[in-house]
Order: C-alpha cells, then structure tokens, then sequence
C-alpha cells in the first residue's frame, strides 16, 4: 500500500517490562500472556494515517536483557522514534531509565523522538512507580509521557501514534533531513519526485572550506 | 476424525477429572505424552493430514506450559518434575520433537517441533540445556535440519539456533554443548536412537549424511556420558564428570581447544548466511553477534580457531564487492548510508532501483556495516582476527586489482573511500590505513605509489575519486598513517636552511617589497587590510583577556604577519571579495575543526604543540633570518620600488625555540635539498596546476592541504603555515608553491577580456550551488581556481590564527 512516510521505530527498555506485548497489541491487536524472551529484534508493521496522510511505522522490538545490548544497539542508528518502556510495577526498570537513555543518545541521531511509556497500567494494586513521577522524569529529559497497559489496549494505539505525530511535526519544521535515511525517515513513492534535486551541493566555493566533515 | 477422536478423550478426562482427585502437573504432563505416543503409535503415513488439523499442537503446547508453570513456584533454581522427567530421561519429548521433525509426518511436524525447542528455552528460565537429554536432541534436530539448499523451515531452524545463542551468551559454559567432542560422531547425530524409533515409528526423511562441511573433521569416538561438560587444561580424565545435569557445572573455565574441534553453533549459523531470506541472514548474524561478544577469552578462541566465522564474513564481503556493476557511477557512491540491521526490511522497497548498481552498493555497504559493528561489539581477539582477514581476503585480494587497473580506479577508489568513511571500528581502521600506507621498514610502498600516480593521471575522475580518498585517509587518520604520509620527513625539519642561498640581486629585491614595509604603504589601498584590523582587534583582545601586554608583544605581531601573508597573497585587483566578509566564518570553522583534530590525535605520541608561539621576543640565534618567501604580488601590477631596504628584525621570530628535547633540529645546510616525500610532491604538483584543473578537483585539493594544515604537529604546522620561514631555494613550501600560483593568475586573469565582470558572475554562480551550473560547459576554470585559491588563503589565515590563539591559551 501507498504512503506517504515511512517512520521507523525502536522499542528499547528492560527486560519483561512489555516491548514485545505492545508491539503484538499494536499490530495484532491481542495480548500475550507468557513472556516470550526476545533475542535479537522482532519486527512489526502497521499503517496509520497523520493529518490525512497515510504514514507506515515500522517498528523493531527489541531485547531488553543486557546480554544482547550488542544487538539492540545496531538499531538505535537509523531510528526517527523510540518508545522507552518501563514497568509500572517494578521499580527497578524505572530506575535503569537514565541509563536507557544515555545508551539510547549516544548510539542514535540527535533528532530521535523518545516516548516514555510506563507499562502495565492494569496492574494498580501492584503499582510501585507513580505516574507522577513518570511525568517528571519525561519532563526533565524532554520526553513525551504516557502510562499504557499492553493487556487491555489502553493508550497503545496512542503511544504509537503520538511519537508519529511528533515526528511528522519535526519534518513540517524541518528538523528532520527526510534525504537522509539514516534518520529513519523515509518518503513515499508518490512524493520521491520532491526531495530528488536538492543536495547536490559541493558547488560553493564557501564548502571548500565550510563542507568538510570534520 | 483423528482430530475428533482426541478432542473426545480429552473430554473423557476432563470427566474423570470431575471425579477423581484432581492431577498433579507431572500426571498432566504424562498425559499429554501419552497422547503423542498414541497419535504416533497409530499413525498412517499415507495420511495428508497437516499437523495443525491434529491435537499434536495442542498436546505439546499444554507440556510447555506446565513446564512454565512450575517453573514459577520452583524455588531457589531447583528443576520442577516435569522438567526433571525430561532431564531423567523418563519422557523423551525432546526426542520425540527431533524425530518429528527429521521426519515431517504429519507434514508441518518439522516446523512445530522447531518452534516448541524455541519456545521452551525462551520461555522457561533454566532450560537445563546442560543436560545430556536437552543438549543432544536439540543438536540432532538442528543438524537433521540442516539441509543444503535452503530447507522451508529455515527461518524456524535459524530461530532455533539464535535461541541457543542466547543461552550461550548468558551461560558461557554451555558454549561446550555445541564443540567437539560433545558434538557426538556423525553417524549417531544423524539418526535417530532406536528407543526413540520404537516410540514414533515414523520413517525419518534423513537417511543418507548430505555433503555437510560440518562433517568434514572426524569426531572423536568418545561417547557423552563420559565427557565433563567444562573441558579443562588437565590430564583427560574420562571419570570426573557425567553428562547429568547434576554435575555439569556451567561456569566457563580456561579451557584448550586445538584446530580440529569445530564449534557446532557457529558453523551452523554460516550456513544460514547465504539464504536468499534477509530475515534468516540476519537471524544468523545476530546469532553471531551474540556469542563473539562474550567477553570470555576461551570462546573468543574457539570463534577464531574452530571456525571460519571471520573468513566467511569476509568473503561474503568481497562477493558483494565484486557484484558491484561496472557502470556504476562513482559519484552515485557516496550518498549512501546504510544500518546492516534496518536492510532485511528494506529489499523489499521498490526503490531498490533508484540507480544503476543500488542494490549492489546497498547490500555490500550493508554487509560492511555489519562487519565494523561486529568488530566494535566482539571480543578484541576476534576483532583482531576478523580485521586481519579483512585486510587480506578483502583489500589485498579483491579491492586493491579494482584501484590498480585504469578502466576501474574511479569507481573502486570511490568504493574504497566510501568504505574507509563508513567504518568506525579501530582494529578496521588501523588495518585499512596500514594497507594504504604500508608498515614496517618499506619506505616506497606500492599501493600508496599507485594511488599517487593515479591522482596524477589525465583522468580527472580518477584523480579526483583518489584526492577524495586521500581526504578520507587524512580525517580517518591513525598515528601511523599520518606520519607515512606526511610526517616522516618533516619530522627532521629538514626543510629549515641556515643561510637562504638567495642571490644578492633577488634578495634586495625582495627586501624592498617586504610584507612590512607594504602594509604601511598600502595601508588605504587595500580595503583586504579590514581583515587584519579584524584578526588585529581579535588577537588583542584575546591578549588582554589573558593579561598579555599587547603593544610589546612579538608573538602577537608574527601572528599578524602569518595572517597576512595569506590574506595578501592574491593583488586586491583580481579578488572577488575584496571585503572578505566570511572571514568570521572561516575562523569559526577552523575553531571547531581544529577541536576535532585535537581528539582526533589526543593520544599520538606527537611533541606539543605549545611551540607553535613563542612569546619571548629574544633572539637568541645566528642565522640569517630574513623572509626569502615574502613577496607580494601586488607588486605585479603597480611595480613598486621602495627606497628602504633595511631588513626586517622581527621576521625573525618564528624560527627560534623550537628545541624539542627528543629530537635536535636539523637544519640543512642549504645546498642539500629538502626532500618532502611523494605525497607533498603530489600535492604541489597538483597545486601549481590548479589554474588548468576542473574546480572540483581544486576543491579537494585545498581541502586535502587544509585538514593538513589544522593537524596539531608543530613540524607540519611551521612548515605548511610558517610562510617567512627560512628555507633553501630548491626546497618546497605550501606557501612558495602558493606564490606561484598567484602569479599565474595575477598575469593571466587580467588578460581575459571584462576581467572584473567575470570575476564577479562567477563568484556569484558557485556560491549559489545551483546543480545546473555544474553541468554547464562555459565555465572559465582560471577564474574558479583563482576563487578557490581566495577562499583557500583565508582558510589558511583562520587555521593559523586559530591554532596561535589555541597554543596561548594551553601556554597559560
Ligand atoms: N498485566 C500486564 N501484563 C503485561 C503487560 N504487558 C506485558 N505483560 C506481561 O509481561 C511479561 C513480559 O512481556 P514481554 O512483552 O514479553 O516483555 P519484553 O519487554 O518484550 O521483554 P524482553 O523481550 O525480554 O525484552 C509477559 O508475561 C506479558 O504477558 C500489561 O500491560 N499488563
Ligand atoms: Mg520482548
């Protein structure tokens, strides 16, 4: 099917905390109760539409144990979003956030959109991490927050599309380069005519000096 | 009817379940092998039935998930008892599941057991794959699945076999699960037992061993029960461990392996690198990702030396290599940017096609990405291997004939250039640049000659892919790159001569236009003088700022001279921007290049750079000091003859204190010529030519002697940036050769008719970067070079003011 941006996605955050149920609830639109390790990535797909624009996500999932960081880490290069997820029930995923995110901005561009998600809202009575503290933390990272549950939908089809959304608003600014893959951004067949001229550059003589790249 | 006849015992069960105390986990686990057992026991092999319309699925799933179960409410890491009866051996489902699978009765069998391995060692978190009745199965099943080509459920076995990775990565012992000798003889693994025959008779699709590399070593005899699982240094005692799990310890040890052991993971996994399935691809290359970079030094080896793992990576690499159409265009090359990771997903996009030769440049560019991530992520034993194998199977073998053969060098230059650019791994590098430059006492290596004289050729594309190249290996530079290249002989400061061997009659003469004397007499002449008031005020600035007294200072003043010397070294007649308005701009540049340079070389054994000033004005040395290199070309216009010819004392100050206490200056004796290596040879070559040479090639010209100019070594730095430096007549300096050049253009461009005009159109045209002009014919190269060369001075100025004002600052 036609669109008119291709976004590329990660999921990155502890293990058991619930990437791959919110992929698969995302998708597939089921829940799935045993955890299933993820080693190495997943992928999923799924088209939704932005502004009347048809935008497809392509999202991978990807381990959380620390044993496969090596992995998870060829994947952060190349992403336009990040959805990092914690478990509202255990603590401890909340706490290892910073180092999520310190991984997550020295391997990926500058320009990423991280989504912070605290997942298994469904789980109230087992909750140990506020979701004011959620909001404080997104707040000083400049994240965007929101508490999802992978179980019952809530707020799964939001947290994707909002990090979409956000997306979308940095390429109407032009923050994003869409030229450049390597932002994980990528336009559709019908609008590949546009971008095709530009960046040819090299002409000027200001780049003999300007365009070097170091 | 099959289906029905099971729905309708479990019903029964379930009946007498109602009655009957409820089952304990273990009695529903035997239940559900029994019913495998019965479906099996009465099964007709003729029947079409697809295993999904079979309970099959269901009886395993509801094993696993007892297994999971009670796995939960096991404490302390203890076996639960359905697990514990698999590991006794009392119900073999792993067996079972291997023989279904080496059978595929009922069809889609195959593909089942594969992923119910799969599940229970992703579900469960101790598989007890250490024990002897967990490990053989799985190897069996993924040997008996491994077929040549490609089998359809490869992207199960594949899936299978990342899993054990996994487990290996976080369990290092287990590693000796997949080696020889537990890797049991071929005949063994390639059957399956007769107790496990009698309980699924079905016939297995596996008879005859298929040509299999796996194979190729003789296994050792020695049957498992006899093996500790952890192999250690000592004397093989055959008594000390069993294959229960019970004495498997699991913890990795020092252990030896010898060249003919095989590394049964590994080498499974390659033999998945060459589906046409991207997916399975990167399957396999996580899986190897995954276990070369355990940080244990026993496993590191065992990848190294008991498989081929790197040797294939690499010659996967240089198949890649070597699809790359001819026709590609060399240009085409760079704007590339590929993640290994993202490919698998790509290849499907019809934009694949965007240009000749896309899906070959991206699925090569792709593969080396994964290369230089391998080697960042793995074990430095096996990145050292991995790189040496990549200079030798990939840049010795098969890239270096591409750069040699003239038909060729323009695209495997741009290829090559483009690789060095995308890889980041050091080990990469360091190999790259030693095959670039040459090691040991080889003082003419061959490659760097070639590439040389390949950017000396006529062939403009093939010079300027390789000064693109050069350009590369300059920014990519490794301590020892850059001293084959460019610091072997400036290192001696051969280049300083005693007496400047100038004759009496040009020696006055150039003493009567000296820089000094000029500046005041041009002082309203020449609007380009608003630069150094600028870089004046700067610099003073600066010098206030740090408590430096301005008016008295000669380091501060013989900056100024160096800024000059560059700035007024093209006549204000023929500029095209007598305002220099970028000049802010240049600096601001250099600052943050100069930054990268310094990281950049941070550890390299390089003297200081604090001597690039010296703020002591004393003269304390003998020799004749005066510039032989201050000529200005304004003088070529206006023919102006000053009356005072007293020299210039404080033309004197750079020349002085620079004693390194490692290595006594050596100062030629003036008649012995400087001999400043082949690669500054080429560079002013193709200096001098600039006015006859495409813009383009200008461009990374200057751009090659920039990045030179900004790195932090103070011989390099006084010999390209230092213009009254005293040297001999014969000897070659970046500011002698750019002399020349002025003069070229200082006679030649006002013989083109309108002169002024064209200048000005055609600074106008290139500093609009419209894609159009460049593939117009009518462009008049002397007047590009002669912009390129204008910018290219106040580059040079920013550079040398930028490192002057950098050294006060670490002076202080
Ligand atoms: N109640 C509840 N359980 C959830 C939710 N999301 C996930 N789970 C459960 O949490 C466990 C782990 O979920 P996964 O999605 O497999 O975890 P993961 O983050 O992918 O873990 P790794 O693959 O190891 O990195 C599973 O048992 C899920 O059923 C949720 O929103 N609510
Ligand atoms: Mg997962």
């Amino acid at each position: 099917m036609a669109y008119a941006y291709l976004f590329k996605y990660i999921i990155i955050g502890d293990t058991g905390v619930g990437k791959s149920c919110l992929l698969l609830q995302f998708t597939d639109k089921r829940f799935q109760p045993v955890h299933d390790l993820t080693i190495g990535v997943e992928f999923g797909a799924r088209m939704i539409t932005i502004d009347g624009k048809q935008i497809k996500l392509q999202i991978w999932d990807t381990a959380g144990q620390e044993a496969f960081r090596s992995i998870t880490r060829s994947y952060y290069r190349g992403a336009a979003g990040a959805l990092l997820v914690y478990d509202i029930t255990r603590r401890e995923t909340f706490n290892h956030l910073t180092t999520w995110l310190e991984d997550a901005r020295q391997h990926s561009n500058s320009n990423m959109v991280i989504m912070l998600i605290g997942n298994k809202s469904d789980l109230e009575s087992r909750r140990e991490v506020k979701k004011e503290e959620g909001e404080a933390f997104a707040r000083e990272h400049g994240l965007v927050f929101m508490e999802t549950s992978a179980k019952t939908a809530a707020n799964v089809e939001e947290a994707f599309i909002n990090t979409a959304k956000e997306i979308y608003e940095k390429i109407q600014e032009g923050v994003f380069d869409i030229n450049n893959e390597a932002n994980g951004i990528k336009i559709g067949p019908q609008h590949s005519a546009v971008g095709g001229a530009s960046g040819a550059g090299g002409a000027g003589a200001g780049g003999a000096a300007g365009g070097g790249c170091c | 009817m099959q289906k029905m006849l099971s729905r309708f015992s479990d019903v029964l069960q379930t009946a007498a379940d109602v009655l009957a105390p409820p089952p304990t986990r273990l009695e529903d686990f035997e239940y559900h092998w029994k019913m495998i057992l019965n479906f099996y026991q009465n099964y007709d092999e003729s029947s079409k039935v697809h295993i999904e319309d079979t309970r099959i699925p269901h009886h395993l799933h509801q094993m696993l998930q007892l297994i999971v179960d009670e796995e939960k409410e096991q404490q302390g890491g203890t076996v639960g008892p359905c697990l514990e009866a698999i590991v006794q051996h009392k119900i073999c489902v792993l067996d079972a599941l291997t023989a279904l699978a080496a059978a595929d009765r009922p069809p889609g069998a195959r593909s089942l057991a594969l992923t119910t391995g799969t599940a229970l060692l992703r579900r469960t978190r101790q598989p007890c794959v250490n024990s002897v009745h967990v490990y053989r199965p799985l190897q069996r099943m993924l040997i008996q699945c491994n077929e040549s080509p490609a089998s359809p459920t490869e992207k199960e076995e594949v899936e299978l076999l990342l899993t054990l990775c996994g487990l290996v990565r976080k369990e290092p012992g287990l590693a000796n699960v997949f080696t020889t000798p537990f890797v049991e003889d071929k005949a063994s693994l390639l059957s399956i037992p007769e107790d496990i025959q009698k309980l699924i008779p079905i016939k297995s699709k596996v008879q005859t061993p298929k040509h299999n590399t796996l194979f190729e070593v003789e296994f050792s005899s020695n049957t498992l029960r006899h093996m500790p699982i952890v192999r250690t240094n000592g004397p093989e005692d055959g008594n000390t461990g069993s294959g229960s799990a019970d004495d498997a310890s699991c913890k990795s040890q020092k252990t030896v392996y010898d060249d003919n052991d095989k590394f049964l993971l590994i080498d499974l996994l390659l033999s998945y690198l060459n589906s046409a399935d991207n997916q399975v691809v990167l399957r396999a290359c996580e899986g190897i990702m995954i276990v070369s970079s355990l940080p244990e030094d026993d496993i590191a080896n065992l990848v190294t030396s008991c498989s081929p793992v790197c040797e294939a990576i690499v010659d996967k690499l240089a198949v890649k290599y070597k699809c790359i159409p001819f026709n590609t265009e060399p240009t085409d090359v760079d704007n590339l940017n590929i993640t290994w990771a993202y490919l698998a997903q790509d290849y499907g996009d019809k934009a694949m096609n965007k240009f000749q030769g896309y899906r070959e440049l991206t699925s090569f560019y792709s593969w080396l990405d994964y290369c230089d991530t391998l080697m960042k992520e793995c074990h430095p034993t096996i990145a050292a291997h991995l790189s040496r194998t990549f200079r030798q199977s990939f840049l010795e073998a098969c890239a270096e004939a591409g750069v040699r053969s003239p038909r060729h060098a323009a695209l495997a230059t741009a290829v090559l250039a483009k690789c060095l650019r995308a890889v980041d791994a050091a080990d990469l590098i360091s190999e790259f640049s030693n095959w670039l430059v040459g090691e040991g006492e080889v003082p003419e290596w061959p490659l760097l000659h070639k590439l040389i004289s390949n950017c000396l050729t006529d062939n403009h594309d093939i010079t300027l892919e390789t000064l693109q190249f050069f350009q590369t290996i300059i920014e990519k530079g490794t301590e020892h790159s850059i001293h084959r290249l460019v610091l072997s002989r400036v290192c001696s400061r051969g280049y300083l001569s005693q007496q400047p061997p100038l004759e009496d009659e040009e020696r006055d003469r150039l003493n009567d236009v000296s820089l000094w004397r000029e500046r005041e007499r041009n002082r309203e002449a020449m609007q380009q003088l608003q630069h150094e008031d600028h870089v004046t005020e700067q610099i003073h600035d600066i010098l206030s700022h740090e408590g430096v007294d301005v008016t008295g200072q000669d380091g501060a003043q013989n900056i100024h001279k160096i800024v000059n010397s560059f700035l007024l070294l093209l006549p204000r007649a023929i500029l095209s921007d007598p305002v220099g308005a970028d000049y802010l701009h240049y600096i601001h540049d250099a600052h943050r290049h100069y930054q990268f340079w310094l990281d950049q070389t941070s550890t390299f054994n390089w003297p200081s750079e604090s001597n690039y000033v010296d703020t002591t004005a004393s003269s304390t040395h003998s020799y004749d000091s005066r510039p032989e290199a201050d000529i200005h070309l304004d003088e070529a216009f206006d023919n102006y003859k000053p009356d005072d010819k007293s020299p210039d004392p404080a033309a004197s100050f750079y020349i002085e204190k620079y004693n390194y206490p490692q290595k006594l200056p050596k100062v030629s004796t003036g008649d012995e010529d400087f001999d400043e290596g082949p690669f500054f040879r080429m560079l002013y070559k193709l200096l001098l030519n600039m006015p006859h040479q495409p813009y383009q090639i200008n461009l990374h010209l200057t751009a090659i002697v920039s990045k030179l100019a900004l790195i932090p070594h103070p011989n390099l730095h006084e010999y390209l940036l230092n213009p009254m430096l005293p040297t001999a007549k014969k000897t070659q300096t970046l500011f002698k050769v750019l002399q020349e050049v002025a003069r070229k253009l200082s006679v030649e461009i006002p013989r083109i008719k309108n002169y002024k005009k064209v200048i000005e159109s055609t600074r106008l045209q290139l500093m609009s970067e419209d894609p159009i002009y460049d593939e117009r014919g009518d462009h008049n190269q002397l007047v590009e070079s002669l912009i390129v060369l204008e910018e290219f001075c106040k580059e040079l100025a920013a550079i040398a003011f930028v490192k002057y004002q950098h050294a006060l600052q670490v002076a202080r």
